[in-house]
């Protein structure tokens, strides 16, 4: 068996290594995209006129320069492996000269808020409904609650979140239909300004939750429906301990097991959700931000989001698995 | 006979199945009595195959699952009409199950040793940590381990063996009148299952203990039981002394629940004693 440091040691090398072949692939992908960020510039730039080829050609130059794309895809490579490891995304190309650790800082406290305050949001509701639908059996309620979970889980989140926008925005607006935060706020620590943020929230989180609770909801009764037949249920009923303790610490704390590994995996795909939910919403996030960026052929900002996401992803799903060992002693090494 | 420990009068169980159209009700224990006395402990012994009612039958008297029909009575007291935390414990002190899988009878993220301890407070009533770790130790003792071997285990860290040796113990730390054992060696190695056998029989003879033990292997049966009930769909077909039972048999099904179990010098004639029948025991062939 191995023990509690090798297991943190393999898991952080695990960890190194997802993340330097996921920044790897997405400087590939960006670096073969056949659109050119320093093309775009001058095309911008001389729309309005004509410029003498000498200029284009000493434009072309300059840009090149600060844009930090002389050199060959090598040069390229190792430039930007020495900028990464510095913390140093370069400027953005499409908001030039904004760095884009200043645009990404701006835009990911409203992914992260919004993705995963839903998905914990889903997975605690879900989990907890899950299992008192799964050990109260008889309860009409959690039945009809799971037939509600069932009917909402196969529609995709989009579809719910548009639905959503028409009934609350347009038929009976009392929600807002975009943005993260009112258009005459301005961003300060006040509670006018933190209740704007949550008004504008409850219609992306709802499309969010409404899809996702199912999956857990209905993962968890099944969990559970099997956990509550094994003899040592019935040993704990027998000798008449209580019931809410029995669900707590003899079935639920069985059946979370598997429904952590879930968590970890599901907060993998939370980039994956901001991009469609963000645009429906209108949301300041990341997703926006993304979708712009590769619409500009801004590959420093597309880098930049994606090396961001694969690192939080990764990190969240490394911490997950440390904790691991606490919940379940079968992992727990001596 | 002065008092009985244990009657079970005339019992059913009637589950009924199907969809909303088309519901069919049948009886998973029809009508069966027996009695246990509580002057003399024994191994009363339950056979039948898979789906006869043994464990419909062994969840009634545990008060897991209410009769539809009859009643069981232990110590005169109606076992269905246990209500309640303090009247249960007050039963479980005194009638202890052993369960079939020993992989199941413990949770997984509890320690075993705490098992016994919290039996040891809660249905023994002790209250100083070293009479609890004494009981424990004790009651570890007469199934063959000790507290050492157990302390501080995950139950991933014992064997099926260690486990369901763990399961009587716990089972025995609070005195009890009755153990009910369900299949208790089925999933056991066979190496093992002669041991757990014995250790039931010593259990009876030492302290006293009566014990339900409920089986589809033939051999085990005749091997400790004092009487023996041969259960069929749910009725019991035949019951009486276990050698008397098993050694002439009188109804059909019976003979044909020996002659199914392989005798250890079959010979291995082609048409054989082995035969495809649909009703053979559930593992009976695999018991040479």
């Amino acid at each position: 068996m191995k023990t509690y440091p090798t297991y943190i040691l393999t898991r952080l090398g695990q960890f190194v290594l997802v993340v330097f072949i996921g920044i790897n692939i997405a400087f590939i992908v960006t670096h073969s995209t056949p659109i050119d960020p320093v093309e775009q510039s001058i095309a911008a730039a001389t729309q309005y006129g004509s410029t003498s080829p000498e200029a284009i050609a000493l434009m072309r130059q300059s840009l090149k320069e600060l844009y930090g794309l002389q050199g060959g895809l090598a040069d390229q490579y190792f430039a930007f492996w020495r900028r990464i490891l510095l913390g140093d995304f370069g400027p953005s190309l499409s908001a030039f000269p904004t760095p884009v650790s200043v645009l990404v800082g701006r835009a990911l406290p409203w992914t992260a808020g919004l993705l995963l305050s839903s998905t914990l949001l889903t997975w605690v509701l879900g989990n907890l409904l899950g299992g008192l639908a799964g050990y109260y059996r008889q309860s009409r309620a959690l039945r009809f609650a799971g037939i509600l979970a069932m009917a909402f889980h196969p529609i995709p989140y989009y579809v719910v979140a548009f639905v959503l926008l028409i009934v609350f925005g347009y038929l009976w607006p009392i929600l807002p239909l975009s943005g993260g935060y009112g258009m005459n706020m301005t961003r300060a620590l006040s509670w006018g300004f933190i209740g704007s943020v949550a008004l504008h929230s409850i219609l992306p989180v709802l499309s969010l939750a409404l899809v996702g609770l199912g999956g857990w909801f209905m993962g968890m009764r099944s969990l559970v429906s099997n956990i509550v037949t094994e003899d040592y249920v019935a040993y704990a009923e027998l000798g008449g301990v209580k019931r809410s303790r029995i669900l707590a610490s003899y079935v639920m704390r069985n059946a979370l097991v598997p429904q952590v590994t879930g968590l970890a995996m599901s907060l993998g795909a939370i980039f994956n959700g901001a991009i469609i939910t963000e645009q429906v919403f209108g949301y300041p996030g990341v997703g926006t931000l993304l979708v712009s960026a590769v619409y500009a052929g801004d590959y420093s900002l597309v880098l930049g989001i994606t090396t961001v996401s694969i690192v939080a992803v990764s990190l969240a799903v490394l911490l997950i698995d440390l904790c691991y060992p606490l919940i379940d002693p079968r992992v727990r090494a001596r | 006979m002065s008092t009985a420990l244990l009657e079970v009068d005339g019992v059913s169980r009637i589950y009924s199945r199907g969809s909303l159209l088309s519901r069919r009700q049948f009886a998973a224990v029809d009508r069966v009595s027996f009695g246990l006395d509580a002057d003399r402990a024994e191994i009363f012994t339950v056979v039948g195959e898979s789906g006869s009612g043994k464990t419909t039958l062994a969840r009634m008297i545990l008060g897991m699952v209410a009769p539809t029909a009859g009643a069981i009575r232990f110590k005169g007291r109606d076992v269905s009409h246990i209500r309640g935390r303090r009247a249960r414990l007050d039963f479980m002190k005194e009638v202890q199950p052993v369960f079939q899988n020993p992989f199941e009878a413990f949770n997984p993220m509890k320690r075993v040793d705490r098992y016994l301890f919290a039996t040891a407070r809660r249905m023994a009533g002790l209250g100083e940590t070293a009479a609890i770790a004494d009981a424990a130790d004790v009651a570890l003792k007469s199934v063959g381990l000790s507290l050492a071997e157990v302390r501080g285990r995950f139950p991933h860290e014992l064997s099926g063996g260690q486990l369901q040796r763990v399961a009587i113990a716990r089972a025995l730390i609070s005195r009890p009148a009755l153990l009910v054992a369900d299949e208790p060696v089925s999933m056991i190695d066979a190496s093992l299952r002669a041991a757990i056998v014995n250790l039931l029989r010593d259990l009876r003879d030492r302290l006293g203990v009566s014990i339900i033990y409920i089986t589809h292997d033939l051999a085990t049966a005749y091997y400790i039981s004092d009487r023996l009930l041969i259960m069929r769909r749910g009725e019991a077909v035949e019951t009486g002394e276990a050698r008397a039972v098993l050694d002439r048999p009188q109804h059909p099904y019976s003979q044909l629940l020996k002659a199914s179990v392989l005798p250890p010098d079959v010979p291995s004639e082609p048409g054989g004693r082995l035969r495809a029948d649909p009703i053979i025991p559930q593992g009976a062939s695999s018991h040479a």
